[in-house]
């Protein structure tokens, strides 16, 4: 690696070191509590998934190039110089963390590995190291903001093939659309996915309940918050706000997104819209009795897990299991405190990598799959979309056999 | 040997402290002027009162205890002794009344809190011998672990001699006579402080100290001061 190439990257460093980073830089003791506290590790007894371990990979280039001890007394701290293969350390260390933050939770000083591996991620997109993919479908997402006209005929046509489905399994009044779009005034903003599984099951449950609401023109997920590229996260991230700005909407509801509803509800700041999970106005809906629901009479034991950026990250974790107690009279949670649930194995953009890191995905989860198993279900049920498509992906790999539903799919299909 | 017995005990002292003061207070300064996180970090869910939460777990170490009950026995009984230390410490340069409301002798603890130290010390330094903390830990970690272990044990050595063995040569008097001197800036070394058989411990102990307090700064024990703050960011 060249001298520029590597200033450039220590430019990108700096940028990183706000006070809570440098503080974590700073402080770990290495006293080994955290060792537990990984799925991947625990899946995989490596000491290069233990969290400290993969902090330490990056904190030893901050000693080597901000720190006093670093420049003075390198082997002390075992600084290193950031090289070739250093961003390959980088790379392993920041893409096999899923970013879950349960080593927060064990944590003595609560470090947050998730923001150390950021650092990882932002000096492998500056040294054009990162997994191509996930830089591409944020290009997308920003392109997609930047010219919506150009996609706005093809998303209205896909829409209008969707509605149909929504009236006909859930019966709506005469003159009523299905699927609003672009409604001035209206009260909540949906930001669903791309796939007829995010919209319809919404749309029915919103229509249900009377709501005045709108569809976005654009997909909650962030894929620049994968990548860890801030600058695209924040393209991203406005072009919803901009949309809710426009619409003068007084909510923004975020579909069963993790990633997607952490970003808009942490990082939007203060704006005239409240943001809120699916999950969170489905337990209002039923809370304030405007929609109702039919228990299920199968029997079947249902389990819910916590998506890591919804639950431990993002505070909602009596909402999904209010809306379960609608829903069923056998729910058997897998952990008496939602904060240690373990984490699915595909966050941190680990899914959106696909087949690339399935195998990977598979080790590294066999801890949830034991989770899961323990309870006995037969209905896995989750609220965000990573965690379905990795949940689904242990089902097939591990034979669980179990049923990997969408929450709000469930509701909507005990709809009366 | 009276030459290095003086530049150990007089103006190395100086020295460590002007650095751990100076250091401490540069890096408090700069950390604090750096621009916060623009989001929340903490951990959900919320339960209110962030600052009492998180001195709990500041003080108390509660996820320690959870995941890791003897390493927790060991931090406490390690931190609480070194607090009992530092009392300690202050009543060699004299009395303060306010420490005295338990009744105590000088130096408190009875050479117990020496003993602790030392055996939390060996604890601490021997875990990391074992895998997976072997991998985990940097020279710092070990080179810190010594030289706190090394100051104890020459400091406590002195405690043990007057609490166990009688020894009455270097007594608190002289101790508070030479620390005194110091701290009032007309440094003096009483004869018994150089001269008697056990001075070498006593310069020992202050050479070790003096290492530990010019590395603090510089070092991963600034976890005395960023644990709090860092515990706050968790608690919302």
């Amino acid at each position: 690696m060249d001298q520029t190439m590597r200033n450039d990257l220590l430019k990108l460093f700096r940028s990183k070191l706000n006070q809570a980073m440098t503080l974590y830089l700073e402080t770990c003791s290495r006293c080994g509590v955290c060792t537990r506290a990984c799925h991947v590790y625990e899946s995989m007894p490596q000491v290069k998934y233990i969290a400290a371990y993969r902090a330490e990979i990056v904190r030893r280039i901050y000693k080597k190039y901000f720190k006093g001890q670093g420049k003075i007394w390198s082997t002390l701290g075992e600084s290193k110089e950031l090289t070739e293969m250093a961003l390959e350390e980088l790379y392993e260390a920041a893409y096999s963390c899923t970013g879950c933050r349960r080593c927060m939770v064990f944590c003595p000083f609560g470090i947050d590995t998730q923001m150390i591996m950021s650092i990882a991620k932002l000096l492998l997109v500056g040294a054009h190291a990162e997994p191509e993919m996930l830089t591409l479908l944020a290009d997308m997402s920003v392109t997609k903001g930047e010219s919506l006209d150009i996609f706005k005929e093809g998303f209205l046509q896909g829409i209008k093939n969707l509605e149909s489905e929504v009236v006909k399994k859930w019966k709506i009044e005469a003159g009523e659309t299905a699927i609003p779009i672009d409604v001035e005034g209206a009260d909540l903003l949906y930001v669903a996915l791309a796939g007829a599984h995010s919209i319809i099951p919404a749309a029915a449950i919103f229509n249900a309940a009377g709501e005045h609401w709108t569809l976005s023109f654009f997909e909650a997920v962030n894929f620049g918050a994968f990548v860890g590229d801030p600058s695209k996260t924040k393209l991203i991230l406005n072009r919803i706000i901009n949309e809710a700005n426009r619409l003068k909407v007084k909510e923004v509801c975020i579909c069963e997104c993790g990633t997607a509803f952490r970003v808009m509800k942490q990082l939007s700041g203060k704006q005239n819209f409240k943001v809120s999970s699916i999950t969170q106005v489905h337990a209002r809906y039923l809370k304030e009795g405007r929609i109702k629901v039919k228990k299920s009479e199968t029997g079947e034991t249902i389990t819910y897990h916590d998506p890591c950026q919804m639950a431990r990250n993002g505070g909602i974790m009596d909402e999904p299991r209010y809306v379960l107690s609608h829903l069923t009279d056998n729910f058997r949670d897998m952990t008496d405190d939602p904060r240690y649930n373990w984490c699915c194995g595909g966050g941190g953009g680990l899914v959106a990598l696909g087949e690339d890191t399935l195998d990977f995905r598979m080790k590294s989860s066999k801890v949830k799959v034991d989770q899961v198993k323990k309870t006995g279900a037969s209905i896995l049920t989750t609220a965000c979309e990573n965690c379905h498509t990795q949940l689904s992906n242990l089902n097939d790999h591990y034979k669980m056999g179990v049923d990997v539903q969408f929450l709000s799919a469930m509701v909507a299909n005990a709809l009366v | 040997m009276q030459t290095v017995y003086y530049i150990i005990l007089v103006p190395m002292v100086y020295v460590a402290f002007a650095v751990f003061f100076f250091g401490t207070t540069i890096k408090l300064v700069q950390m604090f002027r750096k621009p916060k996180n623009p989001s929340t970090l903490m951990i959900f869910p919320e339960k209110g009162a962030p600052w009492l939460r998180a001195l709990y777990d500041t003080f108390l170490l509660p996820t320690v205890r959870r995941h890791n009950p003897t390493l927790w026995v060991f931090l406490m009984l390690f931190h609480i002794s070194f607090l009992l230390l530092i009392i300690g410490h202050l009543e060699l340069i004299e009395d303060f009344s306010a420490f005295q409301i338990i009744e105590h002798e000088i130096f408190l603890g009875k050479g117990f809190v020496g003993l602790i130290l030392s055996v939390s010390l060996l604890y601490f330094f021997f875990r990391r011998l074992v895998t997976p903390n072997k991998e985990l830990s940097v020279p710092e970690d070990y080179f810190l672990l010594m030289l706190l272990f090394l100051t104890v044990l020459f400091g406590s050595e002195m405690d043990w001699a007057r609490s166990w063995y009688d020894y009455g040569e270097m007594s608190v008097d002289e101790y508070r006579e030479y620390l005194s001197s110091l701290l009032y800036l007309r440094p003096a070394l009483p004869e018994s402080i150089v001269l008697s058989g056990h001075s070498f411990m006593l310069v020992l102990h202050v050479f070790f100290a003096n290492l530990f307090l010019m590395f603090f700064p510089f070092s991963k024990i600034m976890h005395s001061f960023f644990s709090l703050p860092m515990n706050k960011l968790r608690r919302g």
